[in-house]
């Protein structure tokens, strides 16, 4: 009686200590938001303080600064188009990959896959020349290119990985009534494809809408930049007030915390996936 | 029939290996050319074999970003990973609580490396929020100035990278415990192991593949780091957390010693590819023995 009573109250306090643990974790998060609705003058009285008002114009100032309306309409344009390419040309790829076994389909697999550890940066300098000799500088293309042959590697991992766990009988079948390749892709394995693709979306969207390096070097025309690069080279963490750095930095995730909110179930799934299976 | 299929099929792999080829092997191939010869870019450049690799040697500043990488990595894999795990285990010891917290924990991992970079270097700033809290607790003894001192600044950019991803690696341990039999932990209950004997002799050895994705993912990750130290501290202060991408960038991209970088960016590779190979190998044999 005694014991099962002690048991429920350590298990309560542990619940309320790893809340708090958890608190603590996403406090600086919170921090950004508070502080950046409160006005200079409070934050400067006292920075840990409670907000004795709160206003919205931070935020419409970092809005104008980092030129928000236009650079996040680039990187949406720039995220969504990578995403739609890496997707389409990486299941259409890994079809082929996970049905032929053959020693050369072997080989093309692992080609792609040893691209998941060959870092951006070893490619930037002749991926530069490249693009030059390209005239792909300074344009979405160019920078979506680059963006699909970089997430190709992780998006052949997981779709290949996806398509080995169907059962081939369906295809077979398919194959009997006569359905080429292409429409049994259409037809059969796009459909299945779905939930392992809403994972990989939101693994590439969140890379591709939080890179700073592909943007900063490869897009110069002030016009087509960024969130990333505009935040970046407008303003200086170390001159700046907090009032003017948060509302900055919120309103470079804002969009991603939008959609966040709508697939988390997905995002969650996608950050682990992988994990269980190899 | 059949025939036909296949081909088709193969087709289908055009695109990506157009793409892939064209726009990562190829320069992966024309990187490792470049690093050996004078190139400044233009279309002049002459062959001269290792000489980059020898000047990179030569160069302290080189040995240095390479250190400051590996013990940086070394670092975030432990710090990240050691949080990532104290977090699972406790989250999965209390299924009420467990999804909202997890979440929770993940939203840093949605902060861009800028965003979360502003927010931590109005922190760590020596009139920031952290030295105002130890102010606040009364340990002014404490306070520091966190990224202007070459003893703290690496590890203060490392805890910014351990903050941002640790929700990721306790999300991936907790894929991890699903796929731990409940019956082998109600096993464990009934024989009246105590949590720390559950955890050590079931849980601990049933995580060994959350395990190797979490280190070879963190450890990757770490070791390509870029906007933390560009953004936190370029480098500084007097090169304390200068990495090697931070060389790459800057003889790349502003330096005029183009193949330099490209000798650097190189080594990157080589040390990317060999530490994460090992690593992972050996946790993989690690969890064929479990």
């Amino acid at each position: 009686m005694i014991s099962t009573l002690w048991r429920r109250t350590s298990g309560t306090l542990g619940t309320v200590l790893l809340c708090l643990g958890t608190l603590t974790f996403v406090l600086p998060f919170l921090f950004t938001v508070v502080t950046s609705l409160r006005t200079a003058a409070d934050v400067a009285r006292s920075p840990l303080g409670f907000p004795h008002s709160l206003t919205l114009h931070n935020f419409t100032e970092a809005f104008g600064q980092i030129h928000y309306g236009r650079s996040a309409l680039n990187t949406l344009l720039i995220t969504g188009l990578s995403c739609l390419s890496i997707t389409v040309i990486g299941s259409l790829a890994s079809y082929p990959l996970a049905r032929i076994t053959q020693n050369w389909s072997t080989w093309v697999y692992r080609l792609f896959i040893l691209g998941t550890s060959v870092p951006i940066f070893v490619v930037v300098a002749p991926l530069y020349l490249l693009m030059r000799d390209l005239n792909l500088l300074d344009s979405y293309a160019g920078v979506v290119i680059i963006y699909t042959a970089i997430n190709l590697p992780v998006a052949v991992f997981f779709y290949t990985s996806f398509v080995r766990s169907i059962p081939v009988d369906l295809e077979e079948a398919a194959a009997l009534d006569g359905c080429g390749a292409l429409r049994t892709f259409f037809t059969i394995i796009l459909p299945l494809l779905r939930p392992i693709t809403s994972t990989l979306l939101t693994f590439v969207a969140l890379q591709v809408w939080n890179d700073l390096l592909v943007p900063l070097v490869f897009l110069q025309d002030p016009d087509k930049r960024t969130v990333m690069v505009n935040a970046y080279s407008f303003i200086d963490p170390h001159t700046v007030q907090p009032t003017t750095l948060f509302p900055a930095a919120l309103l470079g995730v804002l969009p991603l915390l939008l959609i966040f909110v709508f697939l988390q179930r997905h995002v969650v799934a996608g950050m682990s996936a992988g994990a269980v299976k190899s | 029939m059949f025939h036909r299929r296949r081909a088709t099929m193969a087709a289908f792999l055009l695109p990506a290996i157009v793409i892939y080829g064209a726009f990562m092997l190829y320069p992966l191939a024309r990187g490792v050319y470049l690093s050996m010869t004078d190139s400044l870019g233009g279309p002049i450049a002459n062959f001269v074999g290792t000489e980059q690799y020898r000047a990179m040697a030569d160069d302290p500043k080189v040995t240095a970003a390479l250190w400051h990488t590996v013990l940086y990595a070394a670092v975030v894999v432990v710090a990240q990973n050691g949080l990532g795990l104290l977090f699972a285990s406790l989250l999965f010891r209390r299924p009420k609580v467990r999804k909202t917290l997890s979440v929770v924990l993940l939203t840093p991992t949605l902060v861009s490396p800028v965003m979360a970079a502003f927010i931590w270097s109005y922190l760590f700033a020596p009139e920031g929020g952290i030295n105002a809290l130890l102010g606040v607790l009364g340990l002014d003894s404490l306070q520091h100035v966190w990224l202007g001192d070459t003893s703290t600044a690496l590890y203060a950019v490392a805890a910014v990278n351990v903050w941002m991803f640790a929700g990721y690696s306790c999300a991936i341990f907790l894929a991890g415990y699903m796929s731990v039999p409940t019956d082998l932990l109600d096993a464990a209950a009934v024989d009246g192991a105590s949590g720390w004997q559950r955890f050590r002799s079931v849980e601990w050895p049933m995580l060994a593949p959350a395990l190797t994705v979490n280190v070879t993912l963190s450890l990757i990750g770490s070791l390509k780091v870029f906007e933390f130290p560009l953004v936190l501290t370029n480098g500084g202060p007097a090169g304390a957390t200068d990495t090697l991408t931070m060389l790459v960038y800057r003889n790349v991209f502003g330096g005029g010693k183009f193949a330099f970088g490209i000798a650097v960016s190189v080594l990157l590779l080589v040390t990317v590819v060999v530490l994460s190979s090992a690593t992972s190998s050996l946790l993989r044999l690690r969890e064929r023995r479990i």
